[in-house]
């Protein structure tokens, strides 16, 4: 392989474990529901995967998700954790986090997951509403949740809540009443997500029959900005369009995505970036295991971003996080000037008050961020 | 297959008429099959296939001609059958059969029975004295209901009964009976063949090898091969090069009698030297006088077209340009729109000749278009005494300027089952229709007459006449002139800005109503932008209706991890792309389908 002095190595790893105990109906992830006997194979291909990068890779950031990576047994997932940390050994400062559904995280798990050095978990609460939680389909309770967070608190370096809003029916109290309450469990992260109807799930087929009906545009955008309000006045930053973080606590893992440097990857429908090189891996759990096991590449798609599309692409991603875009430090990374590749619809923004411009450091307004979906066209090509 | 010598008595040219899909394609191919003109294997392939390829391009439909022979009695007949289309759109393409014809099928479906293009193709064959030889076509199927049938065509176009023909062209019922008919009831052509040559140009097509190719009807005289002709009208003087008969393919020959139906090729480069109805006659003094022609056809619906990516407007020319060489009834030029940009004005015969056209150019050329809605010419008689064309509504001047506003009428003949009167009626009046008659066929089925400006006409109400009648009704119609009317040019203004391309004209009885239709058909076209969008109807600096896109509120994708970064890069790059095939008016992106919003005549808001 060619190496591309535009692309560093990777120092950043991420793994996909498939495994669920169901599918939620607003799901559309990589995951097998109720297959736990695939279990053994899985963890087969995906040591047999990592063994394909020859030599380990020490990483700074690791990222365990899913699925639900805690759905495993604890002997599995000591035989997970072992062959991750084998191939992508942490680095000394790293950052290593899992997700966590609140129903499987016990103290025995949170004990094994840190002998492994992972210090930071992602807790699936979504939302303490019975009723949100059943709509939802999740099989957790707000207890579950306490529990699962005080185990995690215990040992965890950084502990973080998703909750989702813009659920059928939600009102905009409901929603500050789950804020309230992720906020007394004192998180050093927060992720909030709107809630979004993807082809191919059961909630996409209720929506259709008419069976769902969605939020209202304006009560979500006015969850958004109380979501924002609630946790910026609780001393947390928002530093991308749906992550908060108290100080010190941003997701490392993340930002590496959004700053467009590059990843390793493995597990089915994971994506890896490496070398301008866009990856990702086969969806389905079962294709993947027999590619990987009968020594075939589980890749799926691939892609090659020529020199501007990926800087387009950089643009774009860094600027759904809220410090936006510094221009010298793009034209150093990209090898383009910002005004060369964007200057008529930036101007165009900028006048509409959608995003801010100093001159030298590029960053979304509020407002823009708001309707940001609507700025990206026309900041891509073709 | 050796080409018989045949005397002038015994040929015979006809056509047949006969309302859309009552199977005269398949009649013609039976006598095709039924002369030994096309073995009866050969058929598929050849003359069906043709066919549907040219009904599916539909204006390409040339009155064709092929010639067969059939022997009755010890004599051989050549019986030159040249083909007619069966759409309104193209009535000015049968009346060029028609001249070149003594006698004409008049063909009606034994089930349908008969229809407005019955009657109207039926008429025009009396009016040009043809002989009518009147024909009931499948009478083989279950639910034919001939006898019916024949009182419809006694009552509405005075045939009698007892002359009817009755066939199945499928089952090849009849057609023994039917070529006798053709033989003993269409005279001869009357021609004399020791005049000077005296051709009728009927029809002429492009052939990439050898130019244009000349279809033609010898009145009187003869012409050979080598010989000198020359164009009376054209005033070209050209060597034939050769000549012959459609047998359905060219089949070249010595010469053509008079009487006798073929085509020329006379090194001819440009289709725009050949003149329909033009007079085919030898050069000096000694030339044949020329025969009446035809009237030029007549463009009656305008539309503008213009390429969404302004780069095209060439490429789009081109496009045009080889469209028009064989098809002399679509007219093109090139005009500006302040909201469009560079495009084109485009004349048709009617509305399915513009879809045709419309078709053919998204097939053949890779350009994306913008097409406005369509449009009547009219006629502005200005205070000063000028009469104007206005072929698209920003040519409308100032009110004060306008002494009379006139808009084509047209006299609309409806046929269908006596039960749907009713709507029918409604229909019309709806549209300011004037009820001219009414008549019975039968005792089911009755024929409307209606005076309506064509403007009512062009748009939608064949099919809504077929709406309403469950596809039974069928209509026909002729313009009758231009008559004055209380017209308005009305404005359509997006966040301010005229957009020029959306006006359009109508009666200003009707504005209020086709003004809120049309801006609430544009609120539903126009994407929801980042800011309101004001749509706004006029006339003058009158507001009459007003819609408001309301500005996006929240519009961001919540998670945005590894697997998802390309997935939603390619997905607002995709976007990007559709934008491309919007118009960008102000700053408002219109898509090409708001431009067709002001066809909308808001009937659903009606009580």
């Amino acid at each position: 392989m060619t190496t591309n002095s535009r692309f560093a190595p990777p120092r950043a790893a991420y793994i996909h474990v498939p495994f669920c105990r169901h599918r939620c109906g607003y799901c559309n992830f990589t995951l097998i529901a109720g297959r736990d006997d695939l279990v053994d194979s899985y963890l087969q291909a995906i040591t047999r995967e990592l063994s394909w990068l020859e030599t380990p890779r020490e990483v700074d950031t690791l990222f365990i998700g899913g699925g639900t990576p805690t759905h495993l047994t604890c002997e599995q997932l000591q035989q997970l954790c072992a062959t991750i940390t084998e191939w992508f050994p942490l680095a000394d400062g790293h950052e290593a986090s899992v997700e966590a559904n609140p129903l499987d995280l016990t103290i025995e798990k949170v004990d094994l997951l840190a002998s492994y050095g992972l210090n930071r978990i992602s807790l699936g609460a979504q939302s303490f509403s019975a009723s949100k939680l059943a709509l939802l389909e999740r099989d957790h309770r707000r207890e579950q949740i306490v529990s699962a967070f005080e185990a995690a608190r215990e040992t965890m370096q950084s502990v973080s809540l998703d909750l989702i809003f813009g659920v059928p029916d939600e009102t905009l109290d409901n929603w500050e009443i789950d804020l309230k309450l992720a906020l007394g469990l004192s998180p050093d992260h927060v992720s909030t997500y709107g809630l979004m109807f993807e082809r191919g799930t059961s909630f996409w087929s209720r929506l259709m029959k008419e069976d769902l009906t969605q939020v209202a545009e304006e009560v979500e955008r006015q969850m958004y900005l109380a979501a924002i309000h609630r946790l910026t006045q609780a001393d947390f930053e928002q530093y991308e369009v749906s992550n908060f973080a108290r100080p010190g606590h941003r997701c490392r893992h993340n930002e590496v995505y959004w700053a467009g440097e590059t990843y390793f990857a493995a597990g089915p429908g994971a994506a890896r970036y490496i070398d301008g090189r866009r990856e990702t891996n086969h969806r389905s759990t079962t294709t993947y295991l027999n590619r990987v096991l009968a020594n075939q590449s589980p890749v799926a798609e691939s892609e090659t971003l020529d020199a501007e599309d990926s800087a387009r692409e950089r643009l774009v991603f860094g600027l759904r996080r809220l410090e936006g875009v510094d221009r010298g430090g793009f034209a150093t990374a990209t090898g383009f000037e910002i005004d060369q590749l964007v200057g008529k619809p930036l101007s165009k923004f900028a006048h509409a008050k959608l995003l801010e411009d100093d001159g030298s450091r590029i960053r979304m307004t509020q407002e823009g961020l708001l309707v940001s979906d609507s700025i990206w066209p026309e900041f891509l090509r073709r | 297959m050796a080409v018989p010598k045949v005397p002038q008595e015994n040929i015979r040219n006809f056509c047949i008429v006969a309302h859309i899909d009552h199977g005269k394609s398949t009649l013609a191919d039976r006598l095709l099959e039924q002369t030994g003109t096309v073995s009866s294997r050969e058929m598929k392939q050849q003359l069906l296939d043709d066919m549907e390829l040219e009904r599916e391009r539909g204006i390409t439909i040339k009155a064709r001609a092929v010639v067969l022979y059939y022997d009755r009695d010890g004599k051989t007949y050549e019986l030159n059958l040249i083909d007619t289309p069966g759409h309104v759109d193209f009535h000015y393409e049968v009346s060029r059969s028609l001249t070149c014809c003594e006698g004409a099928l008049l063909l009606v479906d034994a089930f349908q029975g008969v229809e407005a293009q019955t009657v109207a193709n039926g008429f025009a064959a009396m009016e040009h004295n043809l002989a009518v030889v009147p024909v009931i076509n499948k009478i083989d199927l279950s639910h034919a209901r001939p006898d019916e049938v024949a009182e419809e065509m006694e009552h509405s176009l005075a045939v009698e009964q007892e002359a009817i023909v009755r066939v199945s062209a499928k089952a090849g019922i009849g057609i023994g009976e039917l070529l006798d008919a053709i033989i003993d009831q269409i005279p001869p052509p009357s021609g004399d063949p020791s005049k000077p040559l005296q051709a009728m140009v009927f029809d002429s097509h492009y052939d990439d090898y050898r130019g244009a190719i000349t279809y033609v009807r010898i009145m009187d005289g003869v012409v050979r091969k080598g010989q000198k002709i020359r164009f009376l009208k054209g005033e070209s003087t050209h060597e034939v090069m050769e000549l012959g008969q459609f047998a359905p393919q060219q089949r070249a020959c010595e010469e053509l009698r008079a009487g006798q139906v073929g085509y020329l090729v006379c090194n001819i480069k440009s289709i725009d030297d050949v003149h329909i109805g033009d007079t085919i006659s030898l050069p000096g003094d000694n030339a044949a006088p020329a025969l009446p022609g035809y009237k030029p056809p007549q463009r009656m619906v305008y539309c503008g077209l213009y390429p969404s990516d302004g780069q095209d407007f060439t490429e789009l020319r081109d496009a045009l340009t080889k469209l028009a060489i064989n098809d002399p009834s679509f007219e093109f030029e090139a005009e500006t729109s302040e909201a469009l940009g560079f495009g084109f004005r485009c004349g048709f015969l009617g509305l399915l000749h513009m879809e045709i056209i419309q078709q053919r150019l998204e097939q053949e050329s890779d350009i994306d278009l913008v097409q406005t809605a369509p449009n009547v010419t009219y006629e502005i008689v200005t205070k000063r005494g000028e009469t104007l064309q206005i072929h698209r509504p920003q040519e409308v001047p100032d009110a004060g300027e306008i002494e009379e506003f006139r808009q084509p009428i047209v006299r609309v003949s409806l046929i269908q089952p006596t039960e749907y009167i009713g709507p029918v009626m409604k229909l019309c009046q709806d549209r300011r229709g004037v009820l001219n008659g009414q008549e019975y066929l039968s005792p089911t089925r009755t024929m409307l007459t209606y005076e309506l400006p064509l403007a009512e006409v062009i748009y939608d109400l064949h099919d809504k006449l077929k709406s309403v009648t469950r596809g039974y009704g069928t209509m026909n119609y002729e313009v009758i002139g231009y008559f004055p009317a209380d017209l308005a040019r009305l404005d359509i203004l997006v966040n301010g800005n005229r957009v020029d391309a959306l006006s359009f004209i109508c009666n200003k009885g009707d504005a209020d109503r086709r003004g809120r239709a049309v801006v609430k058909t544009l609120k539903k076209e126009i994407e929801r932008h980042m800011f309101e969008v004001a749509v706004q109807a006029a006339i003058g600096t009158r507001v009459i209706a007003r819609e408001t896109v309301s500005a996006l509120r929240k519009n961001v994708t919540a998670k945005c991890y590894g697997g998802d970064i390309s997935r939603k890069r390619k997905l607002w790059a995709k976007q990007k792309e559709g934008k491309k095939r919007m118009k960008s008016i102000g700053s408002v992106d219109i898509p090409q389908k708001a431009f067709m919003a002001v066809l909308d005549t808001g009937e659903g808001n009606k009580k």
